[in-house]
């Protein structure tokens, strides 16, 4: 029977939205359960300190406290968390506890935990905790950190350079022999979060049958196993309610909360609820790590990029649970859009006295992305070419697809090029270049008239050159800019690529830490169930929680046209609960899963229901299962319909597939949904010989194209993901002469993300990822005193972008549909934050060309722009 | 040591036109009060500094972040939150156009968006897109980069009049 797409690629209503909008969302801090005690969390005022002593004697008296949590608790009554695969580098193993115990290594790790009647007694009780601490030197830095003489963060270790390796593909030594020139950059990525509106949150509930958590986690699995290994219980319950945004922040470190709200709950007989306040969850909840790399390029004298070094040193923070995270992520874009052949990456992990570090919006794939598009535009000044052509001249051409990456990565389908020629348009990037030379001609004119004391100050440095373009216009200037100029601001224009992975494939650190003792997991299993109610309602459950990207719409769109019902009749069952969801090693909110494994799953337990369906409606019609129809949950015998028209396997088609023509309701016999139900829950006298009563089908899916290289070859090629969406992004910014602040003007992208299934859900996902990395290039981010206190304890401090900073985004849709997926879908959660960050770089680089700046870390703060322009780097 | 005894006050209010009694501590916040013993948590707790706006309720028709105010000065208000927008099971225009719009993604900002555009829309029946991104400056989203919010806010706007015009009620 036809598979029609009367919903998939259409913008259906939202499922989720309705009550979200009423204020009938259900997340952690709005649940309670009878006799529940409030936890609050005493943390390290110390960025390193020794713990000589906690009490909690004190705490424990005043009245309505009814438990106390000190570190020689945690070490009596749990166990370390086992090394996860992100610390399968380290030299030696380190028990890490869900509190410090002997140490505290960043300024808010937790220390103690109290209980009480109500949160205020709790934070009340936290002032009588005793703690006697040794302060120790901080190490704030990840260079001071790697000297030799720095204050060791883990004794164990002998250094505080915890992890060095590399990978390498090609021969890249030759690449280098046979460059004409060799371009080399030190860029760095600071500091910063996706700071999720709502912290964490547990609420833990200990029965002698089981231990029940509710928490607000993406990544279910890992609570599930760390509640087990560190209390040492079989029977656990984690159950995921509405989550108020994720990012990867709710992955890892949740964890130690979870166990220590599980631990109280255990201790005290009592629920027990736990939420974390907005300071606690800046200086403790997790960041992306800072990053530097020293690349070099080796490059022909067109522009041809022949291959790549980079050094990469990641500064982890305090914590050796997360070690080699942000460098394993890396695999994931490893060469990006280009087809170079050739490149090493060397990393190391540098602990220091910071926050751990946790995913982020494509963890470690901004990085690259800002490594590969900094460096296309670092060779293009040097070979003075077109940055544009540059880029053009190292893409994988279209006609390379299905592509394979020298490390390992199948790239489905794409089309880079095309994205290029769209984004190029639809920013009018010609116009834009000229009213460029337009103003910097004008502010030349006005620099003539003035001495500038500037000019004077900069008259030992090498000319620069003059206009944002130096291709288009060679000229030497000596007074570059003037405060004589009517020109209050430099318009610059950034053209970006980047791909997004899709479908995680945890075997691909096998690929760095072949010694791994135990495969972490490989490919991907995900599951769904999906059912025919009794009344011929149809529900479903998904295998992993959400944390806003409409899995609810988006799943129903999927089974509804499979079943041939309305969206309307579709809903979910409930959010994540272990205890019902069908789930594996996939089912988590991160590594952009859900459109390879959950679609996948969703898809064939409702392709399998759909047979059931039939073969139950052919049995009660006496009729041939082929000529059975289905419509708007209606089964009927039919004409054998129309063939609809078939969407092409490549090229830039919108998802929707036309319906074929529709036939006209037969008169003949008809069975419902709401008669199927009741035959197959009910009435074994009706049902088909062998048939297995109801209808429900629970289907566990793996990526049927996951090989080849789902495991690491001999050369440590692997498919680190299994989908790549790409994209364009064209910023045009002005950044303000006197004071440095940069403004986006216009943010255009042109994005394949393969077949959408709701256009308007994928738009979301693509603004909002865009606008954190827009918002990270141009100032969010933490910073740390030399003593390692965290500055930035606010959302406003931390200087997250409001409605003001971001920009309009627009966006082009440009589908080319993946030829190894259910419905030619690929990825959309983290995308747009790959390559916008560089964008920005890119962007304010060409405007202040005529300053000859040169972009090389971020943020793009209005201090840090306004030290470029003036010099003072 | 003794424990502090901390003195309850006792507030009288009206929220979503219903008489709310109760005793509350001096420090307790209005956003609690609402929350915890009110039993109202549409309204949400983001950074407890007033920066994210999670919590704006109206109080006496103002647009407030329930988290910079006491509950005891709440005492004698007319408070307006998320779940008094809806009436006869109906939507409110501006939530309506924040569903159809996808106005929102994990939910948790929304309540906050939604009655800050029901203060704007309430002075300024139809705002430009720079005015909109000035007045909702107020608030923080982090999953939607504000497009769509703000496409829904004009969109409210056109439906608002409509609605209040009495063409579709």
């Amino acid at each position: 029977m036809e598979q029609r797409r009367e919903y998939v690629g259409r913008s259906v209503r939202s499922k989720e939205a309705p009550r979200h909008v009423s204020g009938r969302g259900r997340y952690v801090d709005d649940l309670s359960l009878p006799r529940m005690l409030y936890a609050s969390i005493l943390r390290s005022p110390y960025a390193h300190a020794r713990i000589v002593s906690v009490g909690g004697g004190a705490a424990a008296q005043l009245a309505g406290v009814r438990g106390v949590i000190t570190p020689d608790e945690v070490r009596r009554l749990t166990r370390p968390f086992k090394p996860g695969r992100y610390a399968a580098g380290l030299r030696v193993p380190i028990p890490e506890y869900a509190s410090a115990i002997e140490k505290v290594r960043y300024v808010g790790e937790p220390v103690a935990m109290v209980a009480a009647d109500t949160r205020a007694r709790a934070e009340d009780a936290l002032e009588r905790i005793e703690v006697d601490y040794d302060p120790l030197p901080a190490v704030v830095t990840a260079e001071d950190a790697a000297s030799p003489s720095a204050a060791l963060i883990y004794e164990e270790l002998g250094s505080n350079v915890a992890w060095q390796g590399y990978v390498s593909y090609g021969d890249v030594d030759s690449a280098f022999k046979n460059a004409d020139r060799i371009v080399s950059e030190n860029l760095k990525i600071h500091r910063y979060s996706s700071t999720p509106l709502e912290p964490f949150a547990c609420l833990a509930e200990s029965t002698p049958e089981r231990l029940t958590i509710w928490c607000n986690s993406q990544s279910p699995d890992v609570v599930y196993e760390a509640l087990s290994e560190a209390l040492g219980l079989d029977n656990v319950r984690v159950i995921v309610p509405d989550v108020g945004g994720g990012f990867g922040q709710k992955i890892h470190l949740i964890r130690k909360y979870a166990v220590l709200t599980a631990l109280m709950a255990v201790k005290t007989g009592r629920p027990v609820k736990w939420i974390e306040d907005r300071s606690e969850h800046m200086m403790a909840g997790g960041h992306s790590c800072e990053q530097e790399f020293d690349v070099e390029a080796a490059v022909t004298a067109s522009g041809e990029v022949l291959g790549l070094k980079i050094r990469d040193t990641d500064d982890v923070g305090g914590s050796v649970s997360t070690l080699t995270i942000h460098f394993t992520n890396k695999l994931n874009n490893l060469f990006n859009t280009y087809k170079v052949q050739h490149l090493r990456l060397e990393g190391r992990s540098v602990l220091t006295n910071k926050c751990p570090v946790v995913p982020n919006r494509g963890i470690g794939k901004p990085g690259m992305c800002f490594v590969w598009e900094r460096i296309m535009d670092c060779v293009a000044q040097e070979l003075r070419l077109d940055p544009i052509e540059v880029r053009r001249r190292n893409l994988i051409a279209v006609s390379q697809f299905p592509y394979t990456t020298p490390n390992g990565n199948i790239y489905g389908s794409g089309d880079y090029q095309a994205l290029l020629d769209r984004a190029l348009v639809n920013v009018g990037y010609h116009e834009v270049r000229r009213r460029q030379a337009e103003q910097n001609a004008q502010r030349d004119r006005g620099a003539d008239l003035v001495t500038s004391a500037r000019a004077s100050r900069k008259a030992g440095s090498p000319p620069r050159l003059r206009g944002g373009v130096p291709w288009l216009a060679p000229q030497q200037s000596q007074h570059p800019s003037s405060p004589g100029s009517n020109v209050t601001h430099y318009i610059g224009i950034g053209v970006v690529i980047g791909v997004e992975p899709g479908g995680r494939n945890a075997a691909r650190d096998m690929a760095i830490f072949p010694q791994s003792k135990q495969m972490p997991g490989a490919g991907g299993v995900e599951g769904a169930t999906v059912k025919i109610e009794k009344n011929g309602a149809v529900v479903f459950t998904l295998g992993s929680p959400s944390c806003g990207q409409s899995h609810e719409t988006t799943a129903s769109q999927i089974i509804a046209d499979v079943l041939c019902v309305a969206p309307e009749r579709v809903s979910l069952t409930s959010t994540f609960d272990s205890a019902l969801s069908p789930w594996g090693i996939s089912s988590s909110n991160s590594g952009n899963n859900f459109h390879l494994y959950d679609v996948g799953a969703v898809h064939g337990a409702a392709t399998r229901l759909r047979e059931k369906v039939l073969t139950l409606a052919a049995h009660l019609l006496a009729a041939e299962k082929s000529m059975l129809r289905i419509e708007d949950g209606v089964v009927y015998v039919g004409r054998v319909p129309r063939v609809a028209n078939e969407q092409p396997a490549s090229g830039p088609a919108v998802g929707r597939v036309p319906r074929g023509e529709r036939e006209e309701m037969p008169s003949g016999p008809v069975v419902t949904f709401a008669e199927l139900g009741k035959v197959a829950y009910a009435n074994q006298a009706q049902l088909p010989p062998g048939f297995e009563p109801g209808l429900q089908v629970t289907y566990y899916h793996s990526h049927p194209h996951a090989d080849p290289l789902m495991l690491p070859d001999a050369h440590g090629r692997v498919r680190a993901q299994y989908t790549f969406s790409s994209a364009v992004h064209a910023a045009v910014v002005e950044v303000d002469a006197e004071t440095g602040r940069v403004r986006v003007v216009r943010y255009v992208i042109v994005s394949d993300n393969g077949t959408m299934i709701n256009p308007s859900v994928v738009d979301g996902q693509i603004y909002g990822s865009a606008a954190h990395g827009i918002s990270v290039a141009l100032g969010e981010g933490f910073v740390y005193s030399a003593d390692g206190q965290l500055r930035t304890l606010t959302l406003l401090d931390y200087g997250k972008s409001t409605t003001l900073e971001t920009p309009h985004i627009e966006i082009e849709h440009y589908p080319v549909p993946d030829p190894f997926t259910t419905l030619g879908q690929k990825a959309a959660g983290e995308g747009a934050a790959i390559p916008s960050p560089a964008a920005i770089a890119s962007a304010v680089e060409d405007a202040l060309a005529p300053l000859g700046v040169k972009v090389r870390h971020l943020p793009l703060s209005p201090e840090h722009v306004w030290r470029l322009m003036s010099g003072r780097t | 040591m003794s424990p502090p005894v901390i003195a309850k006050h006792s507030v009288r209010l009206t929220i979503n036109g219903e008489a709310y009694e109760g005793e509350v501590e001096p420090r307790t916040l209005l956003v609690q009060l609402l929350r915890d013993h009110a039993g109202l948590t549409g309204t949400h707790v983001g950074c407890v500094v007033g920066e994210c706006g999670a919590c704006s309720v109206l109080v006496g028709g103002a647009l407030v972040k329930s988290c910079l105010m006491l509950a005891v000065q709440a005492h004698g208000c007319e408070i307006t939150t998320i779940e008094g927008l809806a009436s006869d099971g109906a939507l409110h225009p501006i939530q309506e156009a924040f569903v159809s719009l996808f106005g929102l993604q994990c939910g948790f900002c929304t309540p906050g968006f939604v009655m800050a555009s029901f203060a704007l829309l309430s002075r300024n029946p139809n705002p430009t897109e720079d005015e909109i991104r000035r007045d909702l400056s107020s608030n923080l989203c982090m999953c939607t980069g504000y497009v769509q919010i703000v496409e829904a806010v004009k969109e409210a706007a056109s439906r608002l009049q409509q609605w209040n015009s009495g063409e579709n009620t």
